[in-house]
């Protein structure tokens, strides 16, 4: 794939299992199955990261959801959104930063969001024991998508 | 009948607030306050932790200015230490201070407070946010995006993360400079110099439309108080105390920071967890005095980069010697984040940059520590007390979201006046009252801290509504 794959592991490392992404992007950066790949951790999508979506073939989104039950592993394309209208404060939503790459570079990879449901938010600096045995699912969840993207970008060429 | 206007949560600012609205029988506004409604508590959290631990505990206060806590912070250890950091590891550390100022203001410029410059405070909300100034305006929006990643890439590249790095410690910071990182730098420094100096003559060019806004948001006589060093230029790291009145004279010329409880009161009201801090000279609540960008333009004689020298000339013949509006702070937040870059040009192309010596070692020599640099809102001091095993017994945040407070509220009732009438009450009216707190760029996260016991009023209210039992403390 040309223009390089992105890992974002996103959220809040001491509110429990929002620092998911933080973790999974820990063990992605050393995996040796994603060589090549950038791997960044942040606290929230800002602005600053539709350059990185704009520049990249492949765009991996990491974050923990309440919406799903605990320890459960879902990986959803993300969609431009289609209207201006946000509350944004200091954060952007996956579609939004999508859309904010395409109004701002003309482009933007395809991207994922790789989400996986949360037990606790409360304070601490380490995840449940529900979401700490679905890290690894998590992480090969990323790795399998990149895989799995590469493969289809070869079979079209 | 009196009514009352609750705007909650305060929009477009770091932490959370309300704004509350007196109106009279006759719809007319009477008062209006601006409330911080969470609250943190630092300053209880750290007593009994150990010295070298202070730095990076006090850089969680906050996810937008933790360096400005982290070099106030590290600054006060040295005292504790009594060491004087090598001058390259000083150096080091002003860059990261900078490299914050540049991300931070360009946060509060370009993603808070443009869109309402772009569209007008009478716009539809829809379109007054980040994707409509993507869509209308893609040069200052990417400028945006370009001057705050190159702040935050700064902060990673030195500190090793955007968000709470370490790096600064007790005596200095805990690596040198590798001279690929200052090369890498030093070649992102022109265009972020090109990216402030357009969004600068954007603003320039449509200064003109603000006029109504300028002479209501906050536009009253106050005092400003920032770091100068001992030629009276601008210091964001180190420096003395300048205090300028409304008039220019100066009220505090120079004085050593250490010795800021001799001139500056700290005061709490019941209906904010927000500290009102107050020149003592003029006591409370008269001592109002505002810190932050639009204080260090005026406070300071020059700023000594050439680019940011001009600008600040031009913003002085614009708008006179002391501006009296806090609408300005926009203006001025531009060219400190112009000098700020440029400053970063300059030390890091000094000859000793890369030197080695970058940290001092020493052990616990004094009981108490107080550091004081300039935060992107303003003067930010950090004062400690430890025992003789460098155990933290107490500790007092000054931050400068709570210099400010009282000419935040003092704005907003200026605003509310201006621009709410209760028979007509729209939403561009209370766009307005939130945005005059805007150009303060508040960190609230940062200056919730309590000042001796936490602000207190609790109520317990039967199912009637009758009081039935309360405390205050």
């Amino acid at each position: 794939m040309t223009g390089g794959v992105v890992v974002v592991g996103y959220g809040n490392a001491l509110r429990t299992d929002d620092g998911l992404g933080w973790y999974a992007a820990d063990r992605l950066a050393s995996d040796p199955r994603l060589t090549g790949a950038t791997v960044l951790q942040r606290h929230q999508l800002m602005p600053e990261l539709a350059l990185d979506i704009s520049a990249a073939a492949l765009v991996v989104l990491v974050d923990a959801s309440h919406t799903l039950s605990p320890g459960t592993v879902t990986v959803t394309p993300v969609e431009r959104a289609n209207d201006a209208t946000t509350t944004w404060s200091h954060h952007l939503s996956p579609p939004s930063v999508v859309a904010l790459a395409h109004e701002l570079y003309g482009r933007a990879g395809d991207v994922f969001l790789v989400s996986c449901g949360v037990e606790s938010f409360e304070m601490g600096d380490g995840l449940s024991p529900a979401v700490g045995a679905a890290l690894p699912q998590v992480v090969d969840a990323v790795v399998e998508l990149i895989a799995s993207c590469a493969a289809e970008h070869r079979a079209a060429k | 009948m009196s009514t009352k206007i609750v705007i909650d949560p305060v929009t477009r600012i770091e932490g959370h607030s309300k704004i509350t609205i007196q109106l009279d029988d006759q719809g007319e506004v009477v008062d209006a306050q601006f409330h911080v409604t969470q609250f943190r508590g630092f300053e209880r959290i750290v007593q009994g932790r150990p010295i070298h631990e202070m730095p990076s505990i006090m850089a969680r206060i906050c996810g937008i200015c933790p360096v400005s806590h982290l070099i106030a912070s590290a600054k006060a250890c040295d005292q504790i230490l009594a060491v004087v950091p090598p001058p390259t590891g000083i150096d080091l550390r002003r860059v990261l201070n900078l490299a914050q100022i540049v991300q931070s203001n360009a946060l509060s410029f370009f993603h808070l407070s443009s869109p309402d410059l772009l569209f007008g405070f009478e716009a539809d909300p829809a379109q007054r946010n980040i994707i409509g100034l993507a869509r209308a305006h893609p040069q200052l929006a990417r400028d945006g995006v370009g001057v705050r990643r190159f702040g935050q890439q700064i902060i990673e590249w030195l500190g090793g993360k955007r968000i709470h790095p370490g790096w600064v410690v007790p005596g200095g910071v805990d690596a040198p400079l590798p001279a690929e990182t200052r090369d890498r730098i030093l070649s992102t420094i022109p265009e972020a110099i090109a990216a402030i100096e357009r969004a600068l003559a954007w603003y320039k060019s449509s200064l003109v439309q603000w006029e109504d806004e300028a002479a209501s948001f906050g536009d009253f006589r106050s005092a400003f108080m920032g770091l100068v060093d001992r030629d009276g230029n601008i210091d964001h790291y180190d420096g003395l105390l300048r205090v300028m009145d409304a008039d220019g004279r100066y009220l505090a010329d120079r004085i050593d920071p250490t010795t800021y409880t001799d001139y500056l009161g700290e005061a709490v009201e019941p209906w904010s967890y927000l500290k009102s801090t107050y020149l003592k000279k003029l006591g409370y609540p008269d001592g109002v005095y505002r810190v932050g960008p639009l204080a260090r333009m005026i406070v300071a004689g020059q700023l000594g980069t050439p680019r940011a020298d001009l600008e600040l000339d031009e913003f002085r013949r614009r708008l006179g010697r002391v501006p009296s509006s806090s609408f300005h702070y926009h203006y001025a937040r531009l060219i400190d984040t112009l000098y700020a870059a440029e400053r970063i040009g300059q030390l890091l192309s000094g000859p000793d940059i890369l030197s080695p010596r970058v940290r001092s070692f020493a052990g616990i020599n004094s009981n108490e520590g107080i550091g004081v640099s300039e935060a992107p809102r303003g003067t930010l001091l950090h004062h400690y007390k430890v025992d003789d095993d460098g155990i933290v017994q107490w500790a007092n945040l000054v931050i400068a979201t709570g210099h400010n407070n009282l000419a935040m509220n003092r704005s907003v009732r200026q605003v509310a006046k201006r621009y709410v009438k209760s028979a007509q009450l729209t939403e561009p009216m209370l766009n307005r009252v939130e945005a005059v707190i805007r150009c303060y760029d508040p960190c609230l996260s940062c200056s919730t801290h309590a000042l001796g016991e936490m602000a207190l009023h609790l109520q317990l209210i039967g199912p009637t509504g009758t009081v039935l039992d309360e405390i205050r403390r």
